[in-house]
């Protein structure tokens, strides 16, 4: 882009700024009445209604039926969280670590963690309050296990907040994970479906 | 006065307020479509088939919404407001004629409710009331911006009575009569005798003045979203505000026909061809409000003031004059 | 029959409606009332067959004369009661009274005698509006544009009065200059004074 031209905020020959050409205000009744006949007779009010029915005529309408057609959304969206599975054992990701939670500006992740039979943390209870949620994404930035993401979803009309926030409605469910429908975030430093995201092992 | 006239009389006065009723209900709707494709939107579309019942939808809304009348209003006065437009935009299309007469199972029906030899007297008398709906209902809202609605609404109602009332002034000269189905008559003979031809500056002063009261975009000052919120309908709910709504509409529709009836011929010879053709004419002006809607910006109120009496009334005056001295000589 | 139901119709009318402008202490009331009661004496034309006069009351009093009554009442706070000062209120009724009488003897007094009638009788042959014309431009004429002539000379003296200083504008005027413009005027004032 232009970029570097744009940097140099002053008007001049290299520029690409320059003043806008503005008549004077007219001070005096003959200059305003010059001014009315000029507008007037020069057209410029058909000018306007001509542009507004050749829209009319061309009928090129650039409306999305919202609910029918929606627009494609960046991959880096940060709509509603989700928890993601390991791919080869469908294992959550997630190990309780409370990173998230620590970092969330806005205090609104709560987790609660216990050692399984395995002496392997596990989460228990996972919640977003989305009411305060700000989603600002240093949730999933600080994961180290890309556990918690930014989904895509931003439908969110329901008769409850919560409806969208309890760890079973943002944890991928298994079918889905069975039929390859878990996306992956495609950003820096994410995973090709293809690798890998494995346990992490309790002892090397 | 035999009863079959009153009977008449009564079974028309009741065919005009349903049918331009029900055009005011379908007017919002043609606004909203027109505006939509001129500005490559779509406008309603889901409510019934094109999103044609969405009238149908928005009345029943207004119906069945609560009338609230704000504590500090003039309750009386707050209340009769509404009622005081949308009757004198009704009142007015006693006197027009909407169609030539016709004879229907052996008996002529003259569509006018009242074939007064003042016809146009009157309707401009009538929208000349039609000032006190928005002008009463601005100063007993106890709101602000309500108020300045009523100020704007009462200089720009009686300035541009002068500019309607003198525009008219030429043609009648010429026509020398102030019925409306004698200006029709006038014209009966084709095109080349529109009054358009001979008074084109009559035509357009009339034009811009219909725009001033009805309160339409370009000088859509009265209740200018923008600015004063919804002007003199800010304290407004449910079907009061609604009032206000089919009374801008409905009068729209009567100085549509006013324009085509007094300078583009009316319905000519009164054939069904030249009924039909009045019918175009009626839709293209009605076209044209909703046209500079979506093309025009709106003009400061002093600039309307300028507007009326510094260029478009010595017009106006000038114009009476110069057909006075053509018609003498 | 009709005529006679539609005169003591809008006579009561009338007469409320006036009653109601006068008694009222709430001035939207008034002015409502008022220009309600214009529109109904114009119903005494439609009544009398004088179209053109008819259509010219609603016009020029309801439309004009009432709307300028209604822009000066924007002065004031219109949604409270207005509160009247009576210091000797049986006075007022005395000097009331004694205006009515005398308004009334004043309309009575040349026809109570006499019979009225038409000085010109409506032709049917001739439309209602060319019959006033032809009466204001040759019996009417001298009185018809010395009228005009009055209005003329009000419009101009209303436009000298208000268009004082109006090729100034505060908007493009620097502080400085407006309190400068203030200055000069309270002293013009002063000198005045002291003349």
């Amino acid at each position: 882009m232009h970029s570097e031209p744009l940097n140099d905020r002053n008007v001049s020959e290299q520029s690409p700024y320059y003043y806008v050409d503005i008549e004077e205000y007219p001070t005096t009744g003959w200059d305003k009445f010059k001014q009315v006949v000029k507008r007037t007779f020069r057209g410029e009010l058909f000018v306007g209604l001509w542009v507004v029915m050749r829209e009319l005529v061309k009928f090129n309408i650039h409306t999305v039926k919202y609910p029918l057609e929606k627009l494609p959304i960046g991959p880096r969206y940060r709509a509603v969280h989700k928890l993601l599975r390991l791919w080869e054992s469908g294992y959550e990701r997630c190990i309780g670590c409370g990173l998230c939670e620590k970092i969330c500006i806005s205090d609104c992740i709560r987790m609660d963690t216990k050692i399984d039979e395995n002496s392997r943390k596990e989460v228990t209870e996972y919640s977003i309050n989305l009411g305060r949620c700000i989603f600002c994404g240093y949730c999933a930035e600080v994961c180290p296990e890309l556990a918690i993401v930014h989904g895509q979803r931003y439908e969110n009309g329901s008769e409850q907040r919560s409806h969208f926030v309890i760890k079973d409605d943002m944890l991928t469910p298994l079918d889905f994970l069975t039929s390859g429908q878990q996306t992956e975030y495609p950003g820096f430093g994410s995973i090709n479906p293809n690798e890998s995201v494995t346990k992490t092992p309790l002892a090397y | 006065m035999d009863m079959a006239f009153i009977i008449e009389t009564i079974v028309k006065i009741v065919v005009i307020l349903l049918v331009f009723s029900a055009l005011a209900g379908l007017g919002t709707y043609f606004e909203r479509k027109v505006l939509a494709f001129m500005q490559r939107r779509l406008g309603p579309m889901h409510v019934g088939p094109f999103g044609l019942l969405q009238v149908a939808a928005d009345g029943i809304k207004l119906f069945t919404k609560e009338d609230i009348i704000p504590q500090n209003v003039v309750k009386p006065i707050f209340k009769i407001a509404p009622v005081i437009t949308a009757a004198t935009a009704f009142m007015a299309s006693a006197a027009i004629p909407f169609w030539p007469q016709f004879t229907a199972f052996g008996y002529t029906v003259h569509p006018i409710v009242a074939d007064v030899n003042i016809g146009i007297l009157y309707v401009l008398g009538v929208m000349a009331i039609g000032l006190y709906g928005p002008l009463l209902g601005g100063m007993a809202s106890a709101n602000k911006f309500s108020l300045i609605s009523a100020a704007r609404s009462a200089a720009v109602f009686i300035s541009y009575e002068v500019i309607s009332g003198l525009s008219l002034l030429a043609p009648l000269m010429m026509v020398g009569s102030l019925s409306l189905v004698d200006i029709n008559n006038y014209q009966a003979g084709g095109i080349g005798n529109w009054i358009v031809w001979s008074q084109p500056v009559a035509f357009i002063l009339f034009w811009i003045a219909a725009f001033a009261e009805t309160g339409r975009t370009p000088f859509h000052l009265v209740a200018n979203d923008h600015e004063i919120i919804d002007g003199f309908g800010t304290e407004y709910s449910g079907m009061r505000w609604g009032l206000f709504f089919i009374g801008e509409y409905a009068n729209m529709f009567f100085i549509s026909f006013v324009i085509a009836i007094i300078f583009l011929g009316g319905f000519g010879d009164g054939t069904i061809a030249g009924a039909f053709q009045l019918l175009l004419k009626v839709a293209f002006f009605f076209f044209f409000f909703l046209w500079t809607r979506a093309a025009w910006p709106d003009v400061r109120p002093d600039q309307l003031m300028w507007l009326c009496w510094k260029v478009l009334m010595p017009i106006a005056v000038i114009n009476v004059v110069i057909t006075g001295l053509v018609m003498m000589f | 029959m009709f005529e006679a139901i539609a005169f003591y119709l809008f006579a009561t009318l009338i007469t409320v409606m006036f009653t109601i402008t006068v008694m009222t202490s709430q001035a939207l009331y008034a002015l409502t009332a008022m220009a309600a009661g214009m529109i109904f004496i114009s119903a005494f034309f439609f009544i009398l067959g004088a179209d053109f006069l008819g259509a010219i009351q609603i016009i020029v009093y309801t439309g004009a004369v009432m709307a300028i009554y209604a822009f000066g009442m924007m002065f004031f706070d219109t949604t409270r009661n207005v509160i009247e000062k009576r210091s000797n209120p049986r006075f007022v009724i005395v000097l009331g009274a004694f205006a009515a009488v005398l308004v009334v003897f004043i309309v009575l007094a040349p026809i109570v005698t006499t019979n009225l009638e038409a000085h010109y009788p409506i032709d049917l042959a001739v439309g209602n509006t060319q019959a006033i014309g032809m009466v204001l431009f040759t019996k009417y004429l001298v009185p018809f544009e010395l009228a005009a002539i009055m209005l003329l000379v009000a419009m101009i003296a209303g436009i000298v009065l208000a268009g004082k200083k109006m090729d100034k504008s505060l908007t493009l005027m620097a502080e400085e200059e407006i309190a400068l413009m203030h200055a000069s005027s309270v002293s013009e004032t002063l000198e005045e004074g002291a003349h």
